[in-house]
């Protein structure tokens, strides 16, 4: 070990309470803020994919303007073969076209303003997980079947169950009347009452059939996988795209402009904290180096008499403190660490947190996951905030006079 | 009737390898009123007999009695009351609380024992007269001399009139003059007060001042004298 | 009394004995203290917004319905009793902001479009006081009367459908007998809503108008009360209960909307659990700072236990400076925070970040909540955590021998 070392890691351990009491803020500071950071990033990541994942997917081709106002009129021309071209050209499944439209679904007993989605039955689950939370009978089948999947609170409201008839009535994409019988084959359950409420789904084919779709249809939907291959896919798209016809491919985020906001929203109020919790931790290595550097005026004076240069004694000062800050990231990341990887078997539930999760597809419990970034992000600047509070009480050792300081006591 | 009487002290220090008898088998009584020094080398067993005396420090063994009540036995809090309130100390060094000036000081220990303030203030400026100390009441320790904190001790340890006052080498920073005054100062509060006084020295002049001399060496008394007083 | 005195007159000279130490000390305090206070105040903020915004959803504190109707908004589900007869029972009972309205589900159809929207039949008269609705802000005209013959909708729903004010569209719902129920409006006006989902999703029309259309005769979906302060709806909920007597369901807003009613909850939660991680932070440099200040002072602490001070004198004094230290910071930071919130009083504009906050529930401009309980409460919680972190320091200052203290070196 060298010298400089050895007498920084001695002179840390003259005061061992205020050392630890120093690091144990760093521990603190560190600890929360790994298993914050992983909970926080773990959470955008659940709301994304759920999100995405559950209906909307990463990337949609619509019409140009369709986004907005999202009018029957709005189309894709010969949406199925242009989907079919798509998954050719990228030799993926995960692409599907569908349609959009507004009716009023009625039972014998109820009646209800619902949206209708024409879907095409093969590759739907591809890109939605409304097939995999079928509860009770099948997903659709063939694509001009005359058959429909409703959600469990619809399914309630409307008084059927499967094999009932439902009559859906609309307009067509001409304005004109629109109308269709259909059969529930199956009934799906996301645990969210308003959502199971807010959509219905019906074969593509039938779709077209019953709004005079004219083999068309509204958006082309991509389930990338994740969001981060998401812009690639989204130039080699738009590259595919058929040549003559005006169409836009949007991602994600232009798909659900709340989704990216609320995150930043959230983020910044955390990073507000964050910093918060960094400062106060600087502020406590600030008053005990200070305190360090100032009880040691006597000895300083000495050694810079026999010609150690007031740099050289602030390098110790800033060592001191790198030691210190040292053990507070080891000892933070690793303490969070395992915190966080308890929580992540175990799971992590707030009390009251059930009913605001379900709000963004979130489940009640959080399983938060360790990584080298969510580890190391938060103690290495804590670190950094250790080393600049030092700076200051390292630079009062250029005002110190050797003969002076000797003579303090 | 006895103002200190101590029955068979013992106490041993260790020091690194070595024991050391501080008190072998110490008995003394010291007479209300009584004015004794206790001399010794150091190391002698002087300063660790003041503090048993004192309560500030237990003997191994032995009996403490002051003024006929046993106090060996006490718990600190009363240890702590018995200080307050029967005895005055002036230490060596170090006598006075840095951040109280020299007023403060000399009326800490009475605000402790609850006197009111204006008596406080009164007894105090009185007693900052008496020790030669007039006008430097609103000093601080720090811009005082050596003399001049050290009779502050004094006037702390005599401002609410104790019964006994002990003193454990109240002149080893003082000129012989200052000195002298203190000497005076505390052979008049003996007579007119009948204050006792127990003062640890090496000091020849002080010891001139003594009406009983007691010497000690190696934690053992070797000569108890009776003299008339300087 | 004067014992007190002197301790007071000690921990104050003590404290300002290294004035550098506890003036960084005091700064890290100040900033804790107005971190704690001045986010609590943006958060409570938010969540008053989100609340406030969620229940001019709803809107009315207090709502009474068909027991089945939360389960089943639909036009079969009517309150038992009449309309006039409620309207009756609760003018003569003096409640001020209370409305009746028929509430059900419908498709909403132009020449160009169709959509599902929530129709509420409503009287003018009456909604002015409960509705997100401003009247006078409404372009064209909103109701006139309970038999206004036109409809109200939202702006962005008018661009969806293709229609604007003079227009006619087509609402289409069922009646009781699940036979539909449809009739022509023209559009008077058109609303503009904090949250943009709003204008998508209401319609207003006039409630004699709709209860024809429906065939539902004096009968009505829901009664309202608007109540004083949402955080208290008790008065209105026991009264309401009581006039209802048994012929319908009676339910305060959190009950209605579990998101908003957990939401408070969690927010209490959040800013104890936030008070309480800014204080532990601050703790290790508390407890540093007294670590470091009985250390320098064991000597004139030998010296106050010798001259008879108890020991119990010695911790008071101790944790007397760390209080008033505390104090100071406390006063400061409070002031701070309150200062800080003046210039953003009148809400700060967070709108980049807009849609995500439409996500979230909340409106772009952030109003700021200063609460006096939260402000009581960081200061007790930094008081009371503060006295028992100083009591480890403290006590081991009482606990010195006083002869071996005021030897030390």
């Amino acid at each position: 070990m060298n010298l400089v070392f050895r007498l920084a890691w001695r002179n840390l351990w003259r005061h061992p309470r205020r050392t630890w009491l120093t690091t144990g803020a760093m521990v603190f500071s560190n600890t929360l803020l790994v298993f914050m950071i992983a909970l926080q990033f773990g959470m955008y990541d659940l709301m994304i994919d759920n999100t995405l994942q559950a209906f909307t997917g990463h990337l949609q081709i619509q019409a140009p303007g369709y986004k907005d106002d999202q009018k029957m009129r709005q189309t894709v021309a010969d949406i199925v073969p242009l989907a079919e071209s798509l998954r050719a050209e990228l030799t993926t499944a995960s692409i599907a076209a569908r349609g959009t439209a507004f009716a009023l679904v009625s039972s014998e007993e109820r009646s209800y303003g619902i949206a209708v989605f024409g879907v095409e039955p093969e590759f739907e689950s591809n890109v939605s997980t409304i097939p995999g939370l079928i509860s009770k009978g099948r997903f659709l089948g063939a694509s001009d079947a005359a058959e429909i999947i409703i959600g469990a609170a619809l399914a309630r409201n409307l008084r059927v169950d499967l094999g009932d008839e439902l009559t859906l009535l609309g307009s067509g994409r001409d304005g004109s009347f629109a109308a269709a019988v259909v059969n529930i084959v199956g009934i799906f359950d996301s645990g969210v009452a308003d959502f199971d409420r807010s959509m219905t789904e019906i074969p593509l084919g039938l779709f077209q059939d019953v709004f005079y779709m004219n083999g068309s249809g509204h958006h082309v939907v991509f389930d990338a996988g994740g969001i981060d291959g998401v812009a690639e896919l989204q130039s080699r798209v738009g590259s595919l795209l058929p040549p003559g016809q005006d169409l836009v491919v949007h991602d994600w985020d232009a798909l659900q402009p709340g989704l990216k906001q609320a995150i930043k929203a959230d983020m910044s109020s955390a990073f507000f904290m964050y910093g918060i919790l960094v400062i106060l931790v600087a502020f406590s290595v600030l008053n005990t180096q200070l305190m360090s550097v100032l009880e040691r005026t006597h000895e300083f004076g000495i050694v810079m008499s026999l010609g150690l240069t007031p740099g050289r004694l602030g390098r110790l000062v800033l060592l001191e403190t790198a030691i210190m800050g040292a053990l507070g990231l080891i000892l933070g990341a690793i303490l969070g660490g395992v915190i966080t990887f308890w929580l992540g078997i175990r799971g992590f539930a707030y009390p009251g947190m059930e009913e605001l999760a379900a709000k963004f597809n979130l489940p009640a419990r959080f399983f938060p996951q360790v990584s080298a970034m969510t580890l190391l992000i938060g103690p290495a600047v804590v670190f950094l905030f250790t080393l600049l509070a030092a700076v200051y009480p390292a630079l009062r050792l250029h005002r110190l006079h050797p003969v002076e300081a000797m003579r303090a006591v | 009737m006895t103002a200190v009487r101590c029955v068979d002290l013992c106490k041993t220090y260790r020091q690194g390898e070595e024991d050391i008898k501080a008190l072998d088998h110490v008995s003394i009584d010291i007479a209300e009123g009584g004015f004794v020094c206790l001399s010794a080398p150091s190391g002698g067993g002087k300063t660790t007999l003041l503090n048993a005396i004192g309560g500030l420090d237990k003997p191994d063994s032995g009996e403490i009695y002051i003024a006929g009540r046993r106090i060996d036995n006490l718990s600190k809090g009363e240890l702590a009351e018995l200080r307050l309130r029967q005895i005055g100390f002036v230490f060596q060094a170090f006598n006075l609380i840095p951040v109280l000036t020299a007023r403060e000081n000399v009326e800490f220990v009475m605000q402790v024992q609850g006197v009111p303030a204006g008596e406080r203030q009164k007894l105090a400026g009185e007693i900052l007269d008496e020790v030669g100390l007039a006008g430097l009441d609103d000093r601080r320790p720090a811009d005082m001399s050596g003399g001049q904190q050290q009779r502050v001790a004094v006037a702390r340890a005599i401002v609410s009139r104790p019964e006994l006052v002990l003193a454990d080498e109240p002149t080893a920073n003082l000129d012989s003059k200052t000195a002298d005054g203190l000497m005076e100062l505390f052979r008049e509060l003996n007579e007119h007060h009948h204050t006792t006084f127990v003062i640890a020295t090496h000091d020849k002049r002080v010891m001139s001042y003594a009406k009983r001399l007691i010497r000690m060496l190696d934690g053992r008394i070797v000569d108890d004298i009776v003299q008339d007083a300087a | 009394m004067h014992r007190l005195e002197i301790l007071f007159r000690l921990a104050w000279r003590n404290l300002w004995r290294n004035h550098r130490r506890t003036l960084i000390m005091l700064m890290a305090v100040v900033l804790g203290t107005w971190a704690m206070i001045f986010m609590t105040a943006l958060m409570r903020g938010m969540v008053t917004d989100v609340v406030k915004d969620g229940i001019s959803a709803l809107p009315g504190h207090v709502q009474v319905h068909h027991p089945d109707y939360r389960d089943d908004p639909s036009v079969a589900n009517l309150i038992a009793v009449s309309d006039a007869d409620l309207s009756a029972r609760f003018n003569a009972a003096g409640f001020v902001k209370w409305a009746t309205r028929v509430r059900v589900p419908a498709v909403i159809t132009s020449e160009y479009d169709s959509r599902g929207v929530t129709l509420l039949g409503v009287d003018p008269e009456y909604e002015r006081d409960l509705t997100f609705v401003d009247y006078d802000s409404v372009s064209g005209r909103f109701l006139e009367s309970a038999d206004d013959s036109g409809i109200v909708i939202g702006k962005k729903l008018a661009e969806t459908l293709n229609t604007k004010v003079g227009k006619r569209i087509v609402l289409m719902s069922q009646d009781p007998d699940n036979d539909i129920a449809d009739r022509g409006f023209r559009v008077v006006g058109m609303f503009e809503a904090n949250i943009k989902a709003f204008e998508e999703n209401y319609v207003f029309a006039g409630k004699t108008t709709v209860q024809k259309m429906l065939r539902i005769g004096d009968q009505v979906s829901e009664l309202v009360v608007l109540g004083g302060d949402y955080r208290d709806v008790e008065a209105e909920y026991n009264k309401t209960v009581e006039l209802i007597d048994g012929s319908g369901e009676v339910k305060r807003w959190f009950e209605l909307d579990p998101y908003l009613g957990s939401m408070l909850g969690v927010m209490d939660g959040f800013v104890l659990v936030w008070i309480i991680v800014i204080f532990l932070a601050l703790s290790f440099g508390l407890v540093n700072t007294l670590v470091m200040a009985v250390f320098e002072r064991v000597r004139e602490i030998g010296l106050m236990l010798a001259l008879g001070m108890r020991p119990i004198n010695i911790l008071g004094q101790i944790v007397v400076e760390s209080s008033l230290l505390l104090a100071i910071g406390l006063a400061i930071g409070t002031g701070l925070s309150w200062a800080s919130v003046q210039p953003i009083k009148d809400g700060i504009d967070i709108s980049i970040v807009g849609d995500g906050l439409d996500m979230w529930g909340m409106s772009s401009v952030l109003y700021p909540e200063l609460l006096l309980s939260d402000v009581i409460l960081a200061n007790v919680v930094v008081l009371v955590l503060g006295f028992l972190a100083s009591l480890s320091p403290a006590w081991r200052a009482a606990n010195y021998e006083p002869i071996e203290a005021i030897t030390k070196v």
